[in-house]
């Protein structure tokens, strides 16, 4: 259906006038008396509508199932016409809700059985009703705005339902000349106005009411074309129920609808809770939903009939006992709303509540024979029904290839858990348009913005990167991103730099990946250059933002630098490093051939070293202890490493070894040199140094 | 997009191709080298794509059934056998249920017409079959249009000017109009040899059969993706919107829902650096949220990890009808906001809410309780409701009253006066049978109901005003 077809403005006209208050001649009997009570009582006298109450409820169902199915956009004008015409509401989307025009017809009550016939007309809400069609909509009127130069393209047409009482053809043919006439009046005066717009084709649906029992003066005629602007069709129907099931033709047919009914749904009885019957539950819905089975010409596998007087199909489903069963759901097609036919009986909303309670029914279609085809699955979101269409047939996506057959599927350490927690954070939340901004950006663009600085620096896997595997680095790493940081945001980043400096100058480890890199990786200041240099290229992309951003970044650069005179002591310790740096590769080869020795040794000095660890750290643990004179002392820490590396398998030889070098170590005391020894070595003549009062420190603890 | 391969077979394509003297070639060898050509670049480019072979002269005969392996649609080509003469129309009747039966009517589906021009002589002919288009009965209908969307390729083993020396060209485009107009026909340029042939199933390869590339934004994370099946362009509205929408680069931003709609596709290529569509595929999985993306101006889709029952799991994206509210209950997707905007977290601190499914402004008339008469029985119910209440009295006050007021309103819409008597009537009459033992509030309520309804049924401003509600007396009998 087009944006602008005849479906988007329809004008109820309806009928006023003094004969409409005329009774229907259909008796509802409302005074349903017990057995039990009857004796003595007189029922009350059956009541009866009258044309008027027949035509407004009538077409009060239509604009119910219209407006549950198309809830935006399919709008109807409401006008009725006695002496003068009175129009209920506007083309304004506040307006469509059949309360609104429930609370306005009851302000208008029944037609005045008293009024001079001679005044009154349906001519005045004709009229009234083809000056409407003029009035242009909020959606043609965004659209218009929206298309700028190719503004034409907007349609302006429309359907009017009168719903009257004629008097003959002849008078038919009165009407439908005069809206004619009316409609190229309009048109000129729409040409010159902004607020209007000529009417392109109009769609006149003329439903002539009569009571029961009576014969129509009027006669059926299907639709046929007046002018290349009007169209017209005649409904000649008794008042009552043919008058109900007419428009509700209508409604289908004007606004693509179609019907499926739900069969065998068990429902508890209402007088016997423990016994359920099967009932059937009709709805309406767009006829989309059954797209398959009208082209595939396969209505009659899907059980259509034909009911009542043959007018009207409705297509047969059959209620599956609901199970959830996510497979079946990723073939969903569409999802349709629905309106009940019956809306407020029992069945119906037994069926409608169960749904928008939550739950979800799978509908079956019914075969004679052979296996069983899930087609539809009905279901609410949001307190609104949709019939779900599900694809029955085979699936072009059977059998996708797995994500690690493609490129990066081989990689392993991908920052899932962090990803999600990412997304977490960029969830997405409904803004009310009233309280946004029209000057500002729209929501999802700043949705975006964030993500865009959320992703600045975002490494994909665990190895490359340092800093997002320390807990340490957290608060920081979540304040950076924000558009703008308060001054606490400022001081807990700082908090968060100091801390890392901490670190650094206890000297803990770092989560330094050693992928790749044989042996035990990177030195430890050289981990620390690293994680240093990731967290500035990090909080680098977010400095420009404000000048606070750009202080978190200047606290980095200056905490990690040295003073000059420590910066001058460091290096002349790099070159003792590097001395010992080459002694180290040589041994490490060495030690890599007899891995086994070393392990083994290591086992065999954990307990002293591990109480060598202890003492240190009661050194240096102290934060507000003052800078050690050199880093060299880490050199300790660092050795303590081997015991860690040790894990893993132990082989038979080496637990042996272990438990015979333990047991000897016991007999006799250890040489002081090979227990305090660093790397397994031990410097010689320690007191000559500590005489000149030089490099205390250079042997770790020695000396203290 | 699923791809049938109809290969004539009549004994027209065994027409010798005058080479220079050098090599004789049959027509039907250089369709294959064309369809060989077709199903290699498919086999690297398209491998999900399933394509079935069928040929035809008088009759047809499905080789190949719609398959992903290539080497078995090849293998078919290098055996193909001779037949007698040309009839289109049987083979597309059987190309239609073919195609309905394995993928039902809403799946597009490319025909490819390989034939050389000469379309058959009499009846069963083209052209025999275009004449009599219009005399047919319901049951032999010409099977174009096809129920399902359909993309028609014609391949022509011969050059347009032999096409156009006969009606062949006016058929062929006849027939490409009557399937829906979209697709083209091909035809070699030049001499018929394999370079020519090469020639014109490479023009299709590029029309029809390049991959979909494009690249998955989410802020500066990035990846390259394949996108099976390609999207196709979509038209709105012709009249509004004219021009089709194409997608052109995706963008992805993550947000949470639960919903699943249609087309969806696959994406994939191969390596081992780090890639972010794998993490992203990873996340979701393991979270099991979907992410929006967005594809265009007011289009977007979600993507979101499907695994078959075989544990594989690939990153699937499916499309939502273009449009800025594609999901009534997420509303605006531009209105979406990032939730650490919002004063609390609307998913709450334990992921125990969310501010989804967004409810409509106005409920749908089975999710109020409305009034409606159309059947007798419901006018009947209602009543029955407001009597049973009022033998309850003074206990079921409140519901008495509420089952009142939404009567009277209904009634005064309706313009229903006389049934607002006839129920006071009613009310009067319960009120005179009520038992001795009765409360005496009970005789104070109904016929205080009872005059106010009669007050109403006169249409009197002051007591039908359409919002005002009965309330009940007030009375006090607790002294």
């Amino acid at each position: 259906m087009k944006m602008f077809s005849v479906a988007h403005k329809t004008v109820f006209v309806v009928d006023h006038c003094p004969y409409m208050a005329e009774s229907s001649r259909q008796q509802v009997e409302c005074d349903v008396l017990t057995k039990s009570r009857a004796q003595g009582v007189i029922p009350l006298a059956p009541v009866s509508k009258s044309l008027w109450t027949c035509a407004v409820e009538c077409s009060m169902e239509y604009c119910r199932i219209l407006y549950d199915i198309y809830p935006k956009d399919k709008l109807v004008n409401y006008i009725v016409s006695d002496s003068e015409f009175h129009i209920l509401n506007s083309w304004r989307r506040e307006d469509q809700s059949t309360h609104e025009l429930m609370s306005a017809l009851a302000a208008v009550g029944p037609p005045n059985p008293r009024e001079d016939p001679e005044c009154c007309s349906i001519l005045h809400g004709l009229v009234a009703a083809v000056e409407s069609l003029c009035k242009i909509t909020e959606l043609q009127h965004e659209r218009r705005t929206a298309l700028m130069d190719t503004a034409e393209r907007v349609a302006n047409r429309g359907r009017i339902i009168c719903l009257t009482n004629a008097k003959s053809d002849t008078h038919v043919r009165m009407l439908e000349d005069c809206i004619q006439e009316t409609i190229l009046d309009q048109n000129k005066l729409a040409a010159g106005s902004d607020r209007l717009m000529a009417i392109q084709q109009c769609e006149l649906v003329l439903v002539h009411i009569y009571p029961q029992g009576e014969d129509t003066l009027v006669s059926d005629r299907p639709k046929k074309e007046i002018s290349p602007l009007l169209t017209s069709e005649v409904h000649s129907v008794r008042a009552g129920r043919h008058l109900a099931t007419k428009l509700n033709i209508l409604v289908q047919q004007h606004f693509d609808l179609t019907s499926t009914t739900i069969t065998n749904i068990p429902m508890k009885e209402e007088q016997h809770a423990n016994t359920s019957a099967n009932y059937d539950v009709e709805l309406l819905h767009h006829r989309d939903a059954h797209l398959e089975f009208f082209k595939s010409g396969d209505l009659h596998m899907a059980g259509t009939s034909t009911r009542e007087n043959g007018l009207k199909e409705t297509v047969t489903l059959k209620w599956c006992t609901p199970r959830t069963n996510t497979i079946e759901l990723y073939y969903c097609t569409g999802a349709y709303r629905i309106s009940p036919t019956d809306v407020n009986s029992r069945p119906s909303s037994c069926l409608t509540n169960f749904l928008l309670n939550g739950r979800s029914v799978l509908l079956e279609q019914p075969r004679k024979s052979g296996s069983k085809v899930i087609s539809h699955m009905l279901s609410s979101h949001g307190g609104e029904i949709f019939l779900h269409v599900l694809n029955s047939n085979r699936s072009t996506l059977e059998d996708p290839p797995s994500i690690s057959e493609g490129c990066g599927g081989r990689v392993t350490d991908y920052r899932i858990t962090d990803f999600g927690e990412f997304m977490r954070e960029n969830r997405l939340t409904p803004v009310s348009e009233s309280t946004h901004d029209p000057s500002g950006k729209l929501p999802a663009e700043r949705a975006k913005a964030q993500l865009e600085r959320h992703t600045r620096y975002w490494p994909m896997i665990i190895s490359q990167t340092t800093i997002f595997n320390m807990q340490a680095v957290v608060p920081l790493a979540n304040l950076i991103v924000k558009e703008t940081l308060t001054e606490e945001d400022v001081l807990t980043c700082q908090k968060t730099v100091y801390n890392l400096v901490d670190m650094e100058r206890k000297n803990d480890p770092l989560p330094i990946s050693t992928v790749g890199s044989r042996g035990k990786g990177p030195k430890r200041d050289e981990q620390y250059r690293i994680m240093w240099n990731e967290l500035e290229t990090l909080v680098k992309t977010h400095a420009g933002a404000t000048d606070r951003h750009q202080r978190v970044l200047d606290c980095i650069i200056a905490c990690r630098s040295k003073p000059p005179e420590e910066e001058e002591r460091k290096k002349r310790g790099r070159k003792r490093e590097e001395r010992e740096d080459r002694t180290e590769k040589n041994g490490n080869k060495e030690t890599d051939d007899k891995s086994w020795q070393e392990s083994e040794r290591s086992v065999g000095l954990k307990g002293l070293l591990d109480k060598e660890d202890q003492e240190s750290e009661v050194i240096k643990d102290s934060p507000d202890s003052p800078e050690p004179l050199n880093k060299k002392p880490r050199l300790t820490t660092e050795e303590v490493q081997p015991p860690e590396r040790a894990k893993g398998p132990v082989s038979l030889l080496t637990m042996w070894t272990n438990r015979i070098t333990a047991a000897n170590s016991r007999k006799h005391q250890e040489f002081v040199g090979r227990a305090s020894s660093v790397n397994n070595k031990f410097e010689l003549y320690q007191h000559l140094k500590d005489e000149n009062g030089m490099d205390v420190h250079e042997n770790g603890k020695a000396s203290r | 997009m699923p791809t049938v391969i109809l290969m004539d077979v009549s004994l027209s394509m065994t027409r010798p191709v005058s080479l220079d003297g050098i090599e004789e070639f049959q027509r039907k060898n250089l369709a294959v080298h064309g369809l060989n050509m077709l199903f290699e670049h498919m086999a690297s480019n398209y491998r999900l794509e399933f394509t079935a072979l069928m040929a035809f002269s008088s009759l047809w005969e499905l080789l190949v059934p719609f398959t992903r392996d290539y080497n078995a649609l090849q293998e078919a080509l290098s055996s193909l056998e001779d037949y007698d003469k040309t009839c289109v129309e049987s083979a597309l009747n059987g190309v239609n249920n073919l195609v309905q039966q394995e993928w039902g009517s809403a799946c597009p589906c490319q025909l490819v017409l390989v034939t050389d021009g000469s379309l058959g002589i009499g009846k069963g002919s083209l052209r025999h079959s275009l004449q009599t288009l219009k005399h047919r009965g319901d049951d032999k209908k010409f099977p174009l249009p096809f129920p399902f969307p359909t993309k028609l390729f014609i391949m022509c083993v011969a050059n347009a000017e032999e096409l156009q020396m006969t009606d062949a060209m006016d058929n062929l485009e006849e027939l490409l109009r009557l399937s829906g107009g979209d697709g083209q026909i091909f035809t070699m340029d030049g001499p018929l040899c394999m370079k020519s042939v090469q020639g014109m199933f490479g023009r299709l390869i590029d029309y029809a059969y390049s991959p979909f590339h494009a690249v998955l934004h989410c802020g500066n994370l990035s990846s390259d993706v394949q996108v099976f099946p390609r999207p196709e362009p979509v038209v709105m509205d012709e009249e509004v919107e004219p021009m089709p929408r194409t997608v052109n680069v995706d963008e992805v931003g993550t947000g949470a829902t639960d919903e699943l709609e249609e087309e969806p596709s696959a994406s994939q290529m191969a390596g081992k650096s780090p890639n972010f569509c794998v993490l992203l595929h990873g996340s979701l999985k393991v979270e099991g949220m979907v992410a929006l993306v967005q594809l265009g101006p007011e289009w977007y889709g979600m993507l979101y990890s499907q695994a078959d029952s075989k544990k594989k799991s690939n990153l699937m994206m499916s499309l939502f009808e273009p449009g800025p509210e594609p999901l009534p209950w997420l509303g605006k997707i531009s209105y979406l906001g990032p939730i650490s905007e919002a004063a609390e977290n609307p998913y709450g601190e334990d992921d125990s809410k969310s501010p989804f499914p967004l409810q409509p402004q106005v409920k749908r008339s089975y999710a109020q309780n409305v009034t409606v008469w159309i059947k007798a029985s419901g006018l009947q119910t209602d009543v029955q409701k407001i009597l049973r209440n009022a033998r309850k009295l003074p206990d079921k006050t409140q519901t008495f009253y509420k089952e009142l007021n939404r009567l009277r309103k209904a009634a005064l819409a309706f313009g229903f006066w006389e049934l607002l008597k006839g129920v006071a009537d009613l009310l009067e009459r319960e009120c005179t049978m009520l038992p001795d033992s009765a409360h005496p509030d009970a005789a104070f309520q109904l016929s205080h109901a009872a005059q106010q309804l009669k007050l109403a049924s006169t249409g009197d401003s002051q007591y039908a005003a359409f919002d005002h509600n009965i309330v009940p007396m007030h009375t006090d009998f607790s002294s």
